[in-house]
């Protein structure tokens, strides 16, 4: 197991989650296109986040080396907080 | 009458958060027998997610949206749902990701963690992360039914 690609996955994955989010709610069709998986746009999301986390990281061992440095962890917590502001803010201007 | 699905997801969700801040504790000061603990941890607390991530994404396809959010949005709280409820549904999605990913770098590094500073470091801040940001969501949630609560007193007054 790549611990390097995995925390590149899970932040690749998270950007997803925050791209789908106000991507949907900004686009109709792309709302569509998500609830045509799973019949509800979120199942849609929920699908496509765990498809894309695990199809990431199968991609990134091939160029990724497997030595973990605390900037790839910091990375993903700073994607965490960066997605979550974005949809927070998103959602607080479009209520 | 609680829906038995909400209950379902909140007491597995939390239940799955506190498996997390096991796996911090042991983590900070580890030894072989507090890495074991906390390999056994974080499978239950990702195993705890998952079933919360099921439990409350059918609730909230079959129940929330035809018979709660109607009642909310008609109300003088409609920003209960408009905000705290999209946020919560979508930034609980990270929790899965990252429950995952601490779980596997666990099992990955094993007894390494006592020696690998960069390991440690990180298994304990993704954990932590995953409570912290889990509470912050279970807080959305006692203020979702809060509002559920609040908008059907004032139809019924």
């Amino acid at each position: 197991m790549n611990p390097k690609a995995l925390i590149r996955a899970a932040i690749i994955a998270i950007a997803w989650i925050a791209i789908a989010t106000i991507g949907s709610e900004l686009s109709g069709a792309f709302k569509q296109l998500l609830t045509s998986i799973g019949g509800h746009h979120w199942i849609g999301k929920s699908i496509l986040t765990a498809v894309f986390f695990v199809l990431s990281y199968l991609a990134l061992t091939k160029f990724s080396d497997d030595e973990l440095s605390l900037k790839d962890t910091l990375s993903l917590v700073g994607m965490v907080i960066l997605a979550g502001l974005a949809i927070l803010i998103f959602y607080i201007l479009h209520a | 009458m609680i829906n038995p699905l909400i209950l379902l997801h909140a007491m597995v969700a939390e239940f799955g958060l506190f498996a997390f801040l096991w796996v911090l504790v042991e983590v900070l000061n580890p030894t072989e027998a507090r890495i074991r603990r906390a390999r056994i941890a974080a499978s239950l607390g990702l195993a705890c997610l998952l079933v919360a991530w099921f439990a409350g994404g059918f609730y909230y396809v079959e129940v929330y949206g035809s018979h709660v959010k109607p009642v909310i949005k008609a109300s003088e709280v409609a920003w209960v749902h408009s905000v705290i409820m999209e946020v919560k549904e979508h930034i609980f999605l990270f929790l899965p990701v990252l429950a995952a990913t601490t779980a596997a770098l666990l099992i990955k590094y094993n007894n390494e963690l006592l020696h690998n500073r960069n390991a440690r470091v990180s298994v304990a801040m993704l954990a932590g992360l995953i409570f912290l940001l889990g509470f912050a969501i279970a807080g959305m949630g006692a203020i979702i039914a809060g509002g559920y609560r609040f908008a059907m007193e004032a139809g019924l007054a």
